[in-house]
């Protein structure tokens, strides 16, 4: 079997155990976690009726043993189900296809220009390390580091949207507009494929902010690494024969250190890629971004337990696919790392 | 060699500004949100779960159905201390209080045309009823018939002159019961399980409202259309559009709204300093109190009825109250100034250290030390643990140790309703507009009670004969009397403490009319708000 064949097998494997492992680990914890459901759910009147209360416990499943309510979650699992949400009373898979896309519509833009910022900015600070514009970029990935995200979003609405007036004041769209006939869920996209000019315009004068905040967030990180990692390959036995061997800088520069630097990077970019997936719980709330975030961070409130295990499994599918693709990538670009 | 390497810099860079100077530069549409004098905005925090009136109990979804569903009384602006009426032309109670005859209209159309009759009203309330949710509590001990196709007749178990009102709430909207029946929605006993309608309701109104749903998302967006064929008085606005904002987002947006905009959030100190161009309205509606555990086995301290009035003594009412904003007032007794039966403000208790000194040496209690537990939560723009400092600091100054003990809010309320805190701190609200509820909750043995270790063998006589005083009464006049006399007596010897009652508010941008703040469990009367 050709080596990349017998990596990608290999790890479909332990991805599929892996997700089961957290299918166990965080039924068991949700389980275990402080606070009823019915509780959290039901007035404190209807709480205290015997009979309402028993009627929500048996309704959710929650009068069944723990190993019943288990092998039922994995058995819909299995067949595409993930359990009706207690807080939207609506298959929780409905629930995620309606927040997942307005997460990816601000994720991968935001990602997108975090790299190539973080990037430019990481090699420009290696290159000139010690000198004022290094210190300069340091200084300002440190500040973004240590902004806390909400605060970095009031602070943008405020300015923004409050002085400047030059975004909205959050949401998706403009009241006076309908969201566009759903084909993946992502306005922009939608508003194109039906023809809504105005309204894929309306979609992306709101993707501003949200997308602008998180960018600048991960930039902060990313640069940071890729200064590091940019350093480390400089500083190489293999990059100083090169240089004393008489090769362009230019040539060192982008043909050496820019591959052998990037290499984790990548691996970088794609955890923040599936942190970001994860929904950006504070910058979402703040401009009123209904992403996974907010439905994980409401979902956590109402105790809504197939919804926190829905949201799990889906960031877990995240991290494990990214990893997979990273994982299959390297082998593409050193065939040595796949052979481990 | 450099310049090479700067200009692919700069064309990197340049990349990654492109994206965000396009969106920047995108078509920037005007940013009032109202899209013309025809559309009213109103932002709100949503807590939206359904618009099934058999299950609707968070704010958000009460504000909306109350303008999809019409019930068979209503309340009118602010003003709830008389039902008028709405489906019912008229209604007449027993002598009893336990029957109560309602006579509807005879030109009630729902949103599709079809006549509204007695059998819609029977089968919606019976559907509340056995549905088992949040909402069934507030009907329970209550039957549901049809004399003919124009009267519905409401019996409850006990004396109880408050039905009129219970029957004003959003949850008791009535439903085209035969479109309902058709997609899945039952009356029957064991509608808990059977009724199969799920969220049809969410997207389709069957009722006979000014409003119709045209469109729903509960994480960011619902919008309502006028129902052309209303039998009542048309809203004043086509389409309302509720967006999900969250409250500091709000202060700005009406801080900056050019008009037909409504906040719902901004209560306490969020209001204080917002510009003179938009209109507040509000009402001191919640309540703030402690509760004492009277359970030996969880406290012995607590439940010594010394201790408990020496806290009482030590706590400043009006210095609490100020931690709320401008529109909260120090708490009298447990009812809020919104409701009848409410004690005048100028009533409360004032701080007394010495007093509360005093009964802590007469009763041989040295260095009392007690937790005091609370949901780790901002509620109406307040966050709650300001509130208990203040009380801790208060405490210590007659001798007593309050330890603060944070919870998040599932915790908290599994603790509370194990009767397991020593000292409880929570917002209440009324379950409907009217204060001999709040007896149901807190009289000796009731749920509430019961929390607190307040049992009826552990409660004071003068208590159990306050409470059953009330529920005795079979007249709303004989009630706020008897509700006034509740709490003097509570004050007395209940373990609850009462502080301060916080305003719900609501702003609006000056060129609106109508939009008032309601106790009634609506928060705002969609229907009612027009352009000046």
């Amino acid at each position: 079997m050709p080596l990349l064949l017998k990596t990608i097998a290999k790890r479909l494997l332990t991805t599929v155990a892996l997700l089961w492992g957290v299918t166990v680990v965080t039924f068991l914890l949700v389980s275990v976690v402080p606070g009823d459901p019915a509780a959290a759910n039901l007035s404190q009147q209807a709480y205290d009726d015997p009979e309402i209360r028993e009627a929500f416990r048996q309704k959710w499943g929650l009068d069944q043993p723990l190993i019943v309510q288990y092998g039922q979650y994995l058995w819909n699992i299995l067949h595409g189900d993930l359990g009706v949400s207690q807080q939207t009373n609506r298959p929780v898979l409905e629930d995620l296809s309606r927040y997942i896309p307005a997460t990816i519509e601000i994720a991968i833009p935001a990602m997108v220009i975090a790299i190539i910022v973080a990037v430019a900015l990481g090699i420009l600070s290696a290159m000139r390390k010690g000198s004022a514009l290094d210190n300069g970029i340091r200084v300002l990935s440190l500040t973004g580091l240590s902004t806390p995200p909400f605060w970095l979003a009031l602070v943008a609405l405020y300015v923004f949207f409050y002085i400047f007036g030059w975004v909205p004041n959050g949401g998706r769209l403009s009241n006076m507009y309908d969201p566009p006939p759903t084909i993946t869920g992502m306005y922009t996209i939608d508003a194109l494929a039906a023809g809504q000019i105005t309204v894929f315009w309306d979609a992306v004068w709101h993707l501003a902010l949200p997308v602008g905040i998180l960018a600048v967030l991960t930039i902060s990180g990313l640069l940071r690494f890729v200064r590091s990692s940019m350093l480390e390959v400089l500083d190489s036995d293999y990059i100083r024969a090169a240089i004393a061997k008489g090769l362009p800088r230019r040539i060192v520069t982008w043909r050496h250190v820019f591959k052998a630097g990037l290499l984790p990077v990548l691996t970088v970019s794609a955890l923040t890629m599936a942190s970001l997936m994860g929904g950006a719980v504070l910058v979402e709330q703040v401009l009123s971004w209904p992403g996974l975030g907010q439905y994980a961070y409401k979902s956590a409130l109402g105790l809504d337990l197939q919804a926190i295990l829905g949201v799990t499994l889906f960031v877990a599918i995240v991290y494990t696919g990214i990893n997979l693709i990273v994982d299959v990538l390297y082998t593409v670009i050193d065939p040595r790392i796949g052979a481990k | 060699m450099k310049k090479a390497n700067h200009s692919k810099l700069a064309v990197v860079a340049s990349l990654a500004i492109v994206p965000l100077v396009l969106s920047a530069c995108a078509a920037s549409p005007d940013t009032s949100n109202g899209g013309g004098s025809q559309t009213l905005t109103v932002d709100n925090s949503f807590v939206l779960k359904t618009l099934d009136p058999g299950f609707v109990y968070e704010q958000t979804g009460a504000t909306i159905v109350h303008v999809l569903y019409d019930t068979l009384v209503t309340f009118d602006g602010s003003d709830v201390s008389e039902v008028k009426p709405s489906l019912a032309e008229s209604f007449e109670a027993s002598d009893d209080a336990k029957e109560f005859t309602f006579t509807l209209r005879d030109d009630v159309t729902f949103a599709d045309g079809s006549a509204l009759d007695s059998e819609d009203v029977v089968f919606s309330l019976n559907r509340l009823k056995n549905l088992k949710g949040s909402a069934s509590q507030i009907v329970s001990g209550m039957s549901f018939s049809a004399s003919d196709e124009d009267t519905v007749v409401v019996t409850s178990d006990v004396t109880n002159p408050d039905v009129p009102t219970i029957l004003a709430q959003p949850s008791t909207g009535i439903l085209n019961s035969e479109v309902a029946a058709e997609n899945g929605a039952t009356d029957a006993e064991d509608a808990a399980t059977a009724d199969s309608i799920g969220t049809y309701l969410d997207t389709n109104s069957l009722g006979s409202g000014p409003y119709t749903i045209s469109s729903y998302d509960p994480s960011s967006k619902v919008v309502l259309t006028a129902n052309p064929d209303y039998w009542g008085e048309a809203p004043g606005y086509d389409r309302v559009v509720l967006q999900n904002v969250d409250v500091q987002n709000q202060k700005l947006t009406i801080a900056k709204s050019s008009g037909d905009e409504v906040a719902l959030d901004l209560s306490g100190a969020l209001s204080a300093d917002l510009p003179d161009t938009v209109q507040i309205s509000g009402v001191p509606d919640t309540s703030y109190f402690l509760s004492l555990n009277q359970d030996p086995a969880v406290s012995e301290l607590t439940s010594n009825r010394a201790f408990v009035n020496a806290l009482r003594a030590s706590i400043d009412n009006a210095g609490i109250a100020k931690l709320f904003g401008p529109d909260a007032t120090a708490a009298s007794g447990v009812v809020p100034p919104a409701f009848s039966g409410a004690l005048d403000p100028s009533d409360a208790p004032k701080q007394d250290i010495e007093a509360a000194k005093k009964l802590l040496a007469d009763a041989g209690i040295s260095n009392p030390s007690a937790s005091l537990v609370y949901p780790a939560i901002t509620y109406r723009g307040v966050d709650l643990g300001t509130i208990v400092t203040k009380v801790q600091a208060d405490a210590k100054e007659a001798g007593i140790a309050i330890e603060l003990t944070p919870q998040p809010i599932n915790v908290f309320l599994d603790g509370q309703a194990a009767g397991q805190n020593e000292i409880g701190f929570s917002p209440n609200s009324l379950n409907y507009p009217v204060a001999a509820s709040l007896v149901n909750n807190m009289a000796p043995g009731a749920s509430t009670s019961l929390r607190n270790g307040w049992t009826l063998e552990r409660a004071d006589a003068s208590a159990i004969d306050a409470s059953e005083a009330v529920i005795a009464a079979t007249t709303p006049e004989e009630r706020v009397s008897a509700m006034q006399e509740w709490q003097r007596v509570m004050n007395e010897v209940s373990p609850f403490i009462p502080m301060a009652n916080n305003s719900g508010i609501v702003v609006a941008t000056e060129n609106l009319d109508g939009a008032v703040y309601s106790p009634a469990g609506w928060t705002i009367d969609l229907a009612d708000i027009s352009s000046k």
